[in-house]
């Protein structure tokens, strides 16, 4: 079992970049887990036409323990296994203690070992703001962290702190960096800045992802590009990126 | 409103219960927190503060460490102070705090454990649990980490798996027990103890579950060894009394007796490694020599087993059952007593535990109870109650109340009335 987590700015498009990626996987033959890490929780919307999972937190706050793996863990686009951390209610609680109790609870029902994932992908909400958000790439969780940028500042200062991030922490055995995934917004120079941070961060751009209007179109019937349009050059871009990552991560 | 307790005192946490299972083995525990826990361990939990020397710390945790994720000042600290005292092990302890901003004690150890070269053991502890989940997971670590592979003949063994290049050193247990392989090994356990007993020595054993907080430091643990070693060879006791070099070669005994529920998870973990077959009973007055009986039945079989359940759950050594009389506190103590008096009086006691126990081992008229709203109720009509002090203020006035002080329950208030649970007789 492969784990991996992707970080980045918040609404550069990791969750449908992550769903794209764990469709390519399920449609290869591979068991995939995708766990959304956002109080949003709707990392896993498109791989379940919209329908939404009910989040392991929201289970906790209404059951306690009492509910069962079924329960939590929903099955989604060629039998992806989608589970939703959740979170508090806007403005209230704390966001990165919920992931950090989620994915405990999650551990504890022993989801990886009944599922059987041969690759799980937590997708990360933002930057790495408190330990909560780091959790997905503590020991035991994440093997490779992928970090999804564009050109734009914001997104590379965002991707540039994640990176140190998982820099700091190489001595307490956390996930390792395996590269950056360019989303592009067509900014200026854009190749050219994420080339710049690879190269700062020690790191490589392993992917690219053009900006595609099949994307949205895909998002508005509530799918994948990999199920909307499985014919499209942006399918094929998802299916490169995939098989980059397969190779990467040894899966 | 159940967990409201009006009247009655709550039970040692489970921070204080990792302290205490590990005061006296050599080992730095470290709790993380602002200083609360610890006055609360040394002031209320520890009766051997005064008297023993043991490398018990906290790390000043501030507010602003807290906001701000000083995780380095937390290790920079632990590494200073563990490169001066050089203990066998560093311990960190988890309480509310680092639990809610999810402190990452792993990676922390692993970074202390790299710098000192030092085991690091993490204890999660949240302060919301009892002294028995803190101090049974302690212990349990020490079954895993600090007790070393068997030595036979030279050649050091776990599960009848031959460990090469092994010293004699105490961090190798830890670093070797990544590589263990399972292995059901109870056949050749038997073997080896139908030789051991063939030899005409006399059977080996660990006492698991020894802490103040369930014996207090009165004269109980001695006579229970006393007695024991009329008919045993003690290796070692989990963990008052016992050198960590003891502790270290309790892999070699033929049988484990769990004298608390906090000796649990340690037998769990010796049984896994060494296919130590366990026996649970806390040997007080009346009910000693049973356990006697069951210590030599299990290392003959092999096979784990409940002391108490021979006399309480087959019914067939009561000859008439009295109801009215309970007994409020931990499960094998408690369970103890309740055989002992069914032995010497026939008298079917109820028992009411309000702290973790294992499901598995509680007998019949066991009522696992935490709220006073509910043992209350329980106890209404009760003839008799037989609990610490503090149980007296929700009895009713014509209830006969026996006192039996509990360290995890009232602390130092009653601990010179606690009796030798050898020598009390109940009613």
């Amino acid at each position: 079992m492969i784990k991996i987590a992707v970080y980045g700015k918040g609404g550069i498009g990791k969750s449908t970049t992550v769903s794209n990626v764990a469709a390519v996987f399920a449609s290869q033959g591979l068991r995939v887990m995708q766990i959304g890490c956002d109080p949003k929780a709707d990392s896993t919307v498109l791989l379940r036409h919209g329908e939404k999972v009910e989040t392991v937190l929201d289970l906790v706050r209404t059951r306690k323990e009492n509910f069962t793996l079924e329960e939590m863990v929903k099955e989604g686009f060629a039998g992806v296994c989608c589970v939703e951390a959740g979170g508090p209610s806007p403005g209230l609680g704390c966001a990165g203690r919920g992931i950090i109790a989620a994915l405990e609870i999650l551990e504890k029902k022993g989801a990886y070992e009944k599922y059987r994932p041969d690759v799980v992908i937590y997708d990360v909400l933002g930057d790495v703001v408190c330990g909560g958000f780091s959790m997905p790439m503590r020991r035991g969780y994440a093997d490779k962290v992928f970090v999804i940028t564009s050109g734009e500042n914001m997104a590379i200062h965002a991707a540039a702190n994640i990176a140190m991030a998982v820099e700091n922490f190489k001595d307490r055995g956390y996930a390792q960096l395996g590269g950056l995934i360019l989303n592009r917004r067509n900014v200026k120079n854009e190749d050219a800045k994420v080339e710049e941070l690879a190269e700062d961060i020690h790191s490589k751009v392993i992917g690219t992802l053009s900006r595609s209007a099949l994307v949205t179109d895909a998002e508005e019937q509530k799918k994948t590009v990999i199920e909307a349009y499985p014919d499209s050059e942006m399918a094929e871009e998802y299916r490169i990126l995939a098989g980059k990552i397969r190779t990467l991560c040894e899966i | 409103m159940k967990q409201v307790s009006v009247t009655l005192s709550t039970y040692t946490a489970d921070v204080s219960g990792v302290c205490s299972a590990l005061y006296e083995l050599g080992g730095m525990v470290v709790i993380h927190d602002p200083s609360g826990c610890n006055s609360t361990y040394n002031t209320h939990d520890e009766p051997r503060w005064y008297d023993m020397d043991s490398l018990v710390f906290i790390s000043g945790l501030s507010q602003m460490d807290a906001i701000m994720g000083n995780d380095d000042k937390f290790i920079n600290d632990i590494v200073r102070a563990a490169k001066e005292l050089k203990p066998c092990f560093i311990a960190l302890v988890r309480t509310p705090i680092p639990l809610m901003t999810g402190t990452d004690f792993e990676g922390i150890a692993r970074v202390i454990e790299k710098q000192t070269q030092i085991p690091v053991f993490y204890f999660p502890t949240s302060g919301m649990q009892s002294y028995v989940s803190g101090a049974g997971m302690a212990l349990e670590t020490v079954a895993r980490e600090l007790v070393l592979p068997t030595n036979a003949n030279g050649h050091f063994k776990e599960n009848g798996i031959e460990i090469e290049n092994v010293s004699n050193e105490l961090s190798v247990a830890y670093t070797k027990k990544k590589n263990q392989q399972k292995l059901n090994q109870s056949e050749q356990k038997q073997i080896e103890n139908t030789e051991s007993k063939q030899s005409n020595s006399k059977i080996k054993i660990n006492i698991l579950g020894a802490t103040p907080l369930d014996f207090s430091v009165n004269s109980t643990l001695d006579s229970i060894k006393e007695f024991l070693s009329k008919h045993f060879e003690i290796i070692s006791t989990f963990a008052m009394g016992s050198s960590i070099e003891d502790i270290q070669k309790a892999g070699e005994a033929d049988v484990n007796l769990v004298i608390s529920s906090v000796g649990f998870p340690a037998a769990k973990v010796l049984e896994e490694r060494f296919s130590t077959p366990y026996v649970i009973g806390t040997p007080v007055k009346g009910f000693a020599g049973i356990i006697a009986e069951k210590l030599i039945d299990a290392a003959w079989t092999g096979k784990s087993q409940a002391a108490y359940f021979s006399v309480t759950s087959s019914g067939k050594s009561i000859s008439r059952a009295t109801n009215g009389i309970y007994i409020i506190g931990e499960s094998v103590i408690s369970q103890s007593l309740k055989a002992a008096m069914a032995l010497k009086q026939g008298i079917d006691a109820t028992v009411i535990c309000p702290l973790e126990t294992e499901p598995e081992y509680i007998g019949e008229n066991v009522l696992l109870f935490s709220s006073e709203e509910e043992i209350k109720a329980a106890i209404a009509e009760a003839k008799t109650v037989i609990a610490d002090p503090i149980y007296k203020t929700i009895c009713a006035d014509e209830t006969n109340f026996i006192a039996l002080p509990h360290e995890a329950f009232s602390g130092r208030i009653y601990r010179k009335e606690i009796p030798n649970l050898m020598e009390w007789v109940t009613i």
